[in-house]
């Protein structure tokens, strides 16, 4: 099996958020909740960079380590998902989560903020693939029609890659040498303790 | 032992209290997340929630919908 | 006429601008995207490694109105999350457990410290009133489902969900972590009434360093003077006065998310909360040892809030002295032993 991946090439997002908003559509993810969101880094200096950012599918995930139920789980393609019916909404993986991934519905109090809610690569829960109580909980599974996750697949300038961590690396690697330059994989040395090589 | 069933019955009170007070000021995601310019309406907390079918709203067509511009649309100027 | 002289101007700044290029011409313009500055904005960029020589995390700026979204990568978590898991459960289970064990090995050792029988025995005085003991039960039954749902973060997964599966364990962990959060405040308020009422008996003095030097009654014979608390006793309430305090603090901080740190400091404040609670629970552990198994006669105080006369004769001399200079006639003082309640 493939070990997904996600990695944004930074020199070429434009910041454009469209990433947010294909997700937030694909899952109907309320208002407030954001599995995916777009970081300017040096905003307005020379060397500004956009990241677009969402949960890395960590090798060894914090998330999934620290979980007072353990409600984490990892799939064959390496993708990280939850179950909500176990969650308990601590916030422990929110203290853990490098990324700041994970996200829940409410946010006054600790006592009933809810059942955390994050990125799923596309690929729902633990619920059958394509049941409703899936689509409710965690929103649609495109991995499992084949598809690679939605903010991927449509970002304009194809900054955002997802896929194997071999290949994408290897595209990017690619585009590397042929411009001369580039930023890195950003957050990758932090997910997957590895790097893109160039 | 009275002070002691008196002492459960006091906590257990206080903790209902403090129960009804947390979750009362709880603030949504939505409500701390987004500026109330981007919501027409409340949007619930979990995805589409547990009333979901998959199917459209049967009100989602039929009734008016919100915000839409009414009379006739102004002309584009032209310079 | 105009247009001539609109002809001449266009004319005059074309020749001015000619002039002038050779100027610009010296600046290090050369190409696209190369600016006067000798940067290249499109090919030299942040990255990773330059901002984590900078910080220990990579903040940015974010569109949306969450600023805690706006750090890209935190790092930290990894330290948390060793902590956690590596070192928390060792710390916890050893603290407690070499309490568990402590305190059976001093059973084995010492056995129960039986009451010393007077001519003063059956009568009884009234040790904490109704109150007094409406508080400390408040408190303690608080405490021990704080300190179970607690440990329940910490070894729920590890010892329950093996043996009643995740679905289960979900729903119990829930209802733990509901009860975590409400009973604090019945836990707060119960440390603060204690607070009040008993520090005046508290304050450390010379009699308690006496007590100390000899051994509390605890080794040898015989039992050193003290007053109302003697300096065990003081250490357990400013042991519950200052851990509950701290536990408070830590733990409203983490009632309330974010409100007054960001996630370091949610951080700290779960490692330091998890770290005294495991140490508090151990130090009540030894208290609820003595106060039942441990010591015949010192649970009344606490039960029905008289103690035998003769008990408190042995273990709080200068108290008895105290309480019954007060009330000569007494009507703490029955010549009856008071029915259990």
């Amino acid at each position: 099996m493939a070990r997904m991946k996600f990695l944004c090439d930074a020199d070429r997002c434009i910041e454009c958020n469209a990433c947010v908003t294909a997700c937030k559509n694909e899952h109907e993810v309320p208002w407030g909740i954001n599995r995916r969101r777009v970081v300017t880094l040096n905003d307005g200096k020379p060397g500004e960079r956009s990241v677009s950012m969402a949960c890395m599918h960590c090798t060894d995930a914090p998330c999934a380590a620290v979980c007072p139920v353990n409600c984490f789980y990892t799939t064959a393609d390496a993708v990280v998902l939850h179950s909500k019916d176990i969650c308990i909404g601590c916030g422990y993986c929110f203290y853990a989560c490098p990324f700041g991934a994970p996200q829940y519905p409410r946010v006054g109090n600790f006592g009933s903020r809810g059942k955390m809610d994050k990125c799923t690569y596309c690929s729902g829960g633990p619920e059958p693939d394509f049941s409703t109580a899936e689509y409710e909980k965690y929103g649609s599974n495109r991995l499992a029609e084949g598809k690679l996750p939605l903010c991927a697949e449509m970002c304009s300038t194809k900054a955002l890659l997802a896929g194997d961590g071999e290949m994408i690396a290897e595209i990017y690697k690619q585009r590397v040498i042929k411009r001369g330059y580039g930023s890195g994989a950003w957050g990758w040395k932090t997910a997957y303790r590895e790097t893109v090589a160039i | 032992m009275k002070a002691f069933a008196a002492a459960v019955i006091a906590a257990i009170t206080l903790g209902v209290l403090a129960m009804f007070a947390l979750t009362s000021s709880q603030r949504f995601a939505y409500q701390a997340f987004a500026t109330s310019g981007a919501r027409v309406s409340e949007p619930g907390t979990n995805l589409v929630g547990p009333r979901w079918n998959g199917a459209p709203r049967p009100d989602e067509f039929e009734s008016e919908p919100h915000g839409k511009a009414e009379g006739e649309g102004s002309h584009p100027k032209r310079s | 006429m105009r247009r001539a002289t609109t002809l001449l101007s266009t004319l005059l700044v074309a020749v001015t601008l000619g002039v002038a290029a050779p100027a610009f011409a010296q600046n290090p313009i050369q190409a696209d995207g190369v600016n006067p500055m000798g940067a290249r904005p499109t090919a030299d960029s942040v990255n990773e490694e330059f901002l984590f020589k900078q910080d220990s995390k990579i903040p940015g700026r974010i569109s949306i109105p969450d600023q805690k979204a706006a750090i890209l990568i935190q790092p930290q978590g990894r330290e948390y999350q060793a902590f956690r898991e590596g070192w928390l459960p060792w710390i916890g289970a050893l603290v407690i457990l070499g309490m568990i064990a402590a305190l059976g090995a001093f059973f084995l050792f010492r056995g129960r410290i039986m009451m010393e029988h007077s001519q003063e025995s059956g009568k009884k005085i009234l040790r904490f009133n109704a109150f007094e003991r409406f508080t400390h039960w408040m408190t303690a039954s608080c405490f021990i489902i704080l300190s179970l749902s607690g440990l329940n973060y910490i070894f729920g997964k590890r010892l329950l969900m093996p043996l009643i599966g995740p679905d289960a364990f979900g729903a119990l962990a829930q209802w733990a972590k509901y009860s975590h959060v409400y009973l604090a405040w019945p836990f707060m308020l119960g440390v603060a009434f204690m607070f009040v009422l008993w520090i005046k008996d508290n304050i450390p003095n010379k009699i308690d360093w006496a007590w100390i030097k000899a051994g509390g009654g605890f080794i040898g014979k015989g039992h050193p003077h003290a007053a109302r608390f003697n300096a065990g006793q003081k250490g357990v309430f400013w042991m519950v006065a200052g851990f509950g305090a701290a536990m408070s603090v830590t733990g409203l901080m983490m009632i309330f998310p974010f409100a007054l740190t960001d996630i370091n400091g949610m951080q700290v404040m779960q490692v330091v909360h998890s770290v005294i609670g495991i140490v508090f629970i151990a130090g009540i552990l030894a208290h609820i040892y003595i106060g039942s198994l441990g010591m015949e006669g010192a649970y009344d105080a606490m039960g029905s809030g008289k103690v035998d006369l003769a008990w408190a004769r042995a273990h709080h001399d200068l108290w008895v002295e105290q309480e019954q200079a007060r009330t000569a006639s007494g009507p703490q003082l029955k010549g009856h032993p008071a029915p259990a309640e």
